[in-house]
């Protein structure tokens, strides 16, 4: 951190918050507000001659409500910039001074009690989200007793009750009496693979956390009895299974089974924790003095604000997701917007420290170019044909659609660095005054007449996505998994792309049956584009109702990249509603849709 | 709390009601057939 302070390249605005980020890879624009710390951080020398005079104390956050702070305070010992801040809402008042012992006692003036938020705009090329996570928070899990017994404690506690700068100098003791206890457990996975309470993935750093604490213990605690109650230790990374074994060569104790029920002695305070030992097979009772949960990660709570602020995409358990998992993991949707550490998922040092390399080395990349290379599927826009209704710009998932004006009869432009190419918007055009390149109508069209240009009647037209739901039945494939060869697949981008012309031109042209597919709402690759196509199939069954066309021949369904089998049994049940659709029907919705062309 | 709403299954005919929020549209999956292809009921 000091080094990045120093960098005379790296402008580091601690204590701000990103508000707005605008434009596109290369040009992005952030409006970024920099609070006030009421103390001139130029200035200040961190003396803390100010910290001795301020009245008011709080928990401090850093040490986990374990000892206080001043409302004027530094947030943790290695803070940079390190200078102090007031916490302006723990403080006796500025509105007018009620206090001002600080200002008074600070000899070089760096206290303003007027200092105001700044607003500070940046032109920068691309973006990297580092926004880290959080820790799972035990008060749900009251059979562990966090919120009822004192000797109950989470792993970030216990850090900072044996780190040498910690509350206690270093001095490890139980919370009740000050003593060093002489049994002590962990419980593993405390919120991470669980769908009862908490999160149902691993988080990934807890069971080497807790060997490594186990370790620490042991050196400067020898005499302490250590018990690690767990579901399975995973001790997947390079030396980590060493490591576990030297833990129990130690003598830690590793118990295969999670505690049922925690109970304190309320004389002694020490707890009673009841585990069924599923190795032994045999319920067992373990007295302890203190009970250590190893509690997992979590994204951060203003996840959402970032993926709004950057356009990003969410994966269902709320950490970011990643543009492509094997190739592209630094990546995301938006080109030029990159992820490092926890923000992508749960991981450690080593694992942040790799990504976050490759992040930067994957800025640099783009920063070194005059141009950037764009995949040819960008779309194009007829002015002749617009009525500048501006739908187009309000699907687009990136922005990639500006000046458009319905008002002003403006049209719009398209900014290709920006678009990903999901052809939503040529999808959603009334008009359609959109051709995405390679992926136009009447390109979609000539497929559409190809394969149902004899025997449309036993044939299922399927428009899949390039990357989930082809993808998908190409895995049915390889995986050597049977169903009908009635299945006629049509390539697009996105689901997003598949629009109404598309569709209603199937079965003009006869088809039985159509199905729409694509990645599921978590996967979408281009970050919400698939809820768009949901909305048009739902429109579109409601209109082939009106027509007197049954809108079970418009089938809709998300199969992901790996889902081979649900690809085989949809086109299965497909299969069998295409048998139940009569020569007349078809005949029907031809003549239905031919007068209405 | 989420408002509800009535699908159908245009796959087996299965009526159920689950979640609904017009402005986050949601991954509905028929509990019956598993089909996606389901479609809200309106009343």
């Amino acid at each position: 951190m000091m080094d990045v302070g120093r960098h005379p390249r790296i402008k580091l605005l601690a204590y701000s918050e990103v508000e707005e980020v605008s434009g596109y890879v290369g040009n992005f624009r952030v409006k970024v507000r920099k609070k006030a710390r009421y103390v001139d951080e130029e200035e200040c020398t961190a003396c803390g001659d100010c910290v001795d005079v301020c009245p008011v104390i709080m928990p401090d956050e850093y040490q986990m409500g374990l000892s206080s702070r001043r409302a004027i305070y530094i947030p943790f010992p290695q803070a940079v910039p390190s200078s102090y801040t007031i916490n302006i809402e723990e403080c006796l008042g500025v509105q007018p001074i009620a206090c001002g012992k600080c200002a008074e006692k600070c000899d070089k003036g760096c206290i303003d009690f007027d200092m105001k938020d700044e607003i500070v705009e940046l032109e920068v090329g691309t973006i990297i989200v580092a926004v880290g996570m959080e820790v799972y928070d035990p008060t749900l899990l009251d059979e562990y007793g966090y919120t009822r017994f004192e000797n109950v404690i989470t792993t970030l506690e216990f850090e900072r009750l044996v780190d040498s700068g910690g509350p206690l100098g270093g001095r490890f003791a139980r919370p009740t009496d000050g003593r060093v206890p002489k049994r002590i457990g962990f419980i593993q996975c405390v919120g991470s693979r669980t769908e009862r309470r908490g999160n149902s993935y691993c988080s990934n750093i807890c069971c080497m956390n807790t060997v490594k604490d186990s370790l620490l213990l042991r050196d400067h605690y020898p005499e302490i009895d250590i018990t690690v109650f767990y579901l399975d230790m995973r001790a997947f990374g390079k030396g980590f299974e060493d490591l576990y074994k030297r833990s129990k060569d130690a003598g830690v104790r590793y118990v295969r089974g999670l505690p049922g029920e925690v109970k304190e002695d309320p004389e002694t305070r020490n707890l009673l924790v009841t585990v069924e030992n599923t190795t032994a097979g045999r319920l067992e009772e373990h007295e302890l003095d203190m009970l250590v949960l190893s509690v997992g990660l979590e994204p951060r709570e203003d996840s959402k604000t970032v993926q709004q602020l950057l356009s990003l995409s969410r994966t269902s358990d709320g950490f970011f997701l990643e543009s492509h998992p094997k190739l592209k993991p630094v990546d995301t949707p938006t080109r030029g917007v990159f992820l490092a550490g926890c923000a992508e998922g749960p991981k450690d040092i080593k694992e942040s420290v790799t990504q976050a390399s490759a992040a930067a080395a994957r800025a640099q990349i783009i920063l070194n170019q005059d141009k950037i290379p764009i995949e040819a599927i960008t779309p194009m826009i007829d002015l002749d044909l617009c009525n500048f209704c501006g739908r187009c710009a309000r699907v687009c998932p990136y922005g990639a659609i500006v000046d458009v004006d319905p008002k002003r009869k403006v049209s719009p432009r398209v900014i290709e660095a920006a678009c990903a190419g999901c052809g939503t918007c040529s999808a959603e055009c009334p008009v359609g005054a959109i051709t995405q390149r390679h992926f136009g109508d009447e390109q979609f069209f000539a497929q559409l007449e190809a394969m149902l240009g004899e025997g449309p009647e036993e044939k299922i037209v399927v428009f899949a996505c390039h990357w989930c739901s082809y993808p998908g039945g190409d895995m049915a494939g390889v995986s050597r998994l049977q169903y009908p060869p009635s299945a006629r697949v049509i390539r697009t981008m996105c689901s997003g792309r598949t629009g109404e012309r598309l569709i209603l031109r199937a079965f003009a042209l006869g088809a039985p049956m159509v199905l729409v597919s694509g990645c599921h709402f978590a996967d979408c690759h281009y970050i919400n584009a698939n809820r768009w196509t949901q909305r048009r199939v739902e429109r579109l069954w409601d209109r082939l109702e009106r027509a007197g066309i049954r809108p079970e021949r418009l089938q809709l369904e998300w199969i992901s990249a790996a889902e081979g089998q649900k690809f085989a049994r949809v086109m299965g049940e497909l299969e069998e509603m295409r048998k139940k659709v009569t020569p007349e029907e078809i005949e029907y919705t031809k003549q239905v849709l031919a007068e209405k062309a | 709390m989420a408002e509800e709403a009535e699908f159908k299954c245009l796959r087996c005919g299965h009526e159920f009601i689950a979640p609904y929020d017009k402005e986050n549209p949601q991954e509905h999956t028929c509990p019956k057939c598993r089909s996606n292809s389901v479609r809200r009921i309106k009343t």
